[in-house]
């Protein structure tokens, strides 16, 4: 069967609307809780159909217009049935100017012999931000259908003003790899990576240096700048709800980060404009003018520092923000460990 | 020139290109203990040239390779850099290759200049192209008139040379281990190299993924003897 799901999302104001979307069966689109919870929107992809079948293929359509803001998430896992010729899915993200875009489906898990060939390409404008996840289990693992699967196929592109920015390209072919074996899962059954692409990605690295320390047992990751402003993690684990819940944690850490550090912005930027409107107001006409180049060059200055986070008055929030942004991930990793633990004791 | 002595030459593990700082990732492998013996050492040579550098380096090398055939304008050479540069993900292994590409169109400058490459290495330094060592391999030994077989299978055995003198140094495995790897793997690189020319573009740059998370753990190593 082929599908189609396409999401516009607009900002009004200050919050972000849901224009022109459209979707067909077995899918589903709606608001994820109430629409007027928060300021940015929330969808929610549903299915009425037991998972992806021999043949479907499904095409997601996503534009994020400027200065608007979604959060789209996913059901359940996304179950790969037994194929003979193979399902594919298509993925299309367009990021307007300082958009912002989170979207960590669930673990894809393929059954035994089925055939997925998904390709994500994704255009980002510049001071647009992206939150990419996903994540690949071995199968039904507690079927015995570890690596039963044929081939699963998965492509994501990575656009930034049009320029090839990164490509993750991975083929499993468990028919013909070794796939539990040595450079590829090593024991482990499930893959996730996250993509954070945004002009808070340098940031975000400092940060998740000084959070991500610890070694867990349960799960092995590594994380790097792939790309200028990008960072990219990757982890193997065993548990697919456990990969899952670390993947969107740290999602929602660079959800939270990026608006903190949005906030900063506009509070700076609205600081100028007062500055601006109040000696335009006292000054004469000449006054006025070297009022505004002054406070023209000072703006200038600060959006090239800003960009570096060395400005002092940035500082100081930035690091009330990174503190923030810290404790809560601090926060969440012991969650997680405590979590473990108990599964341990368990 | 001689094609063969200009082979042996530039594919020399004392050429003075600083190869010999980088492990790929294969130093997390020994701090962890995953490869620790000459079994696990050649089980690890074998699977990086099937499944990873199959598909990347030595894929690179034969794109390269295409583009110097049809005598391709520049616009394409750097098409290819940036699509390299996309896939290597992990910062480390993304700035081996770029300073060994750098190294590497350095010092054959000074032998006879290729002006391909000399085109290549002004391109990474005005920061129109990346660079990428095997780009830069493949250009120069295709204006060298040597063929395609012979330059692909030296360039496999420089990255098997490579593991097996770091895994003779890091594991230790012993000297005589690692010449027999070398020997045995030979059948191997010939397998790889015939149907290398066979590949799909879509499997280009395909990744190993916990091979990838060695390479990133790397970065955060407490003690570390190699770049990457």
């Amino acid at each position: 069967m082929d599908s189609i799901i396409k999401i516009n999302v607009e900002r009004e104001g200050n919050r972000s609307l849901l224009k022109e979307s459209y979707h067909n069966a077995p899918y589903k689109l709606t608001h994820y809780g109430s629409p007027r919870a928060q300021d940015h929107l929330e969808m929610i992809i549903m299915s009425a159909s037991p998972g992806i079948l021999d043949k479907d293929s499904l095409v997601i359509d996503v534009h994020v217009k400027e200065s608007a803001h979604l959060k789209l998430f996913t059901q359940s896992f996304n179950k790969l049935h037994p194929m003979k010729e193979g399902a594919s899915q298509e993925t299309n993200v367009r990021l307007d100017r300082d958009s912002v875009f989170n979207y960590v489906p669930h673990p894809v898990t393929p059954f035994k012999d089925s055939i997925f060939k998904t390709v994500n390409t994704i255009h980002i404008d510049d001071d647009a931000t992206l939150i990419w996840g996903d994540i690949i289990s071995a199968g039904r693992i507690h079927r015995n259908e570890v690596f039963a699967f044929q081939k699963l196929h998965s492509i994501t592109r990575i656009y930034k003003d049009g320029k090839l920015l990164v490509t993750d390209n991975q083929c499993l072919l468990p028919r013909e790899q070794p796939v539990s074996d040595l450079l590829f899962f090593e024991g482990y059954t499930h893959q996730a990576t996250l993509f954070y692409c945004g002009p808070f990605a340098k940031l975000m690295k400092d940060e998740m240096d000084e959070i991500l320390t610890m070694e867990y047992e349960d799960v092995s990751f590594g994380f790097t700048e792939c790309a200028d402003n990008t960072l990219m993690l990757r982890a193997v684990g065993t548990d697919g709800e456990l990969l899952y819940s670390f993947l969107t944690m740290l999602a929602q850490m660079c959800w939270v980060f990026t608006h903190d550090q949005l906030a900063v912005k506009a509070e700076e930027t609205t600081k100028l404009e007062a500055e601006v409107a109040q000696r335009d107001m006292a000054g004469t006409d000449l006054e006025k003018k070297e009022v505004r180049s002054v406070v023209a060059k000072k703006a200038n200055t600060l959006k090239k520092t800003e960009s570096k986070g060395v400005t002092s008055k940035t500082v100081d929030t930035k690091t009330a923000v990174k503190k923030k942004t810290v404790s809560k991930g601090e926060k969440i990793v012991k969650k997680d460990t405590e979590r473990k633990t108990s599964k341990k004791a368990v | 020139m001689n094609p063969l002595l200009t082979l042996l030459q530039i594919n020399d593990s004392v050429f003075p290109i600083g190869s010999f700082t980088h492990s790929y990732g294969l130093e997390t492998y020994i701090h962890k203990g995953i490869v620790h013996d000459s079994k696990s050492t050649e089980a690890y040579a074998e699977k990086m040239l099937r499944y990873n550098f199959f598909y990347n380096d030595a894929a690179f090398f034969y794109e390269t390779w295409k583009i110097c055939d049809k005598k391709a304008l520049k616009q394409k050479l750097i098409e290819l850099d940036s699509f390299i540069t996309s896939l290597k993900s992990p910062y480390e292994i993304r700035e081996a290759s770029k300073k060994l590409a750098i190294r590497f169109l350095k010092v054959v400058e000074n032998f006879q200049s290729v002006r391909r490459c000399k085109t290549y290495l002004e391109a990474i330094q005005a920061g129109e192209a990346h660079g990428h060592y095997a780009m830069a391999f493949a250009m120069y030994a295709h204006a060298q008139n040597i063929t395609l077989e012979d330059a692909l299978s030296a360039f496999y055995y420089n990255s098997l040379n490579g593991i097996v003198t770091n895994c003779a140094k890091l594991v230790p495995i012993s000297q005589m281990d690692g010449q027999k790897i070398l020997f045995k793997l030979q059948s191997l690189i010939k397998e790889l190299v015939d149907k290398q020319s066979d590949m799909d573009t879509d499997m280009i740059g395909n990744c190993c993924v916990v091979q990838d998370i060695r390479c990133m753990q790397h970065e955060k190593l407490y003690t570390r003897i190699y770049i990457s």
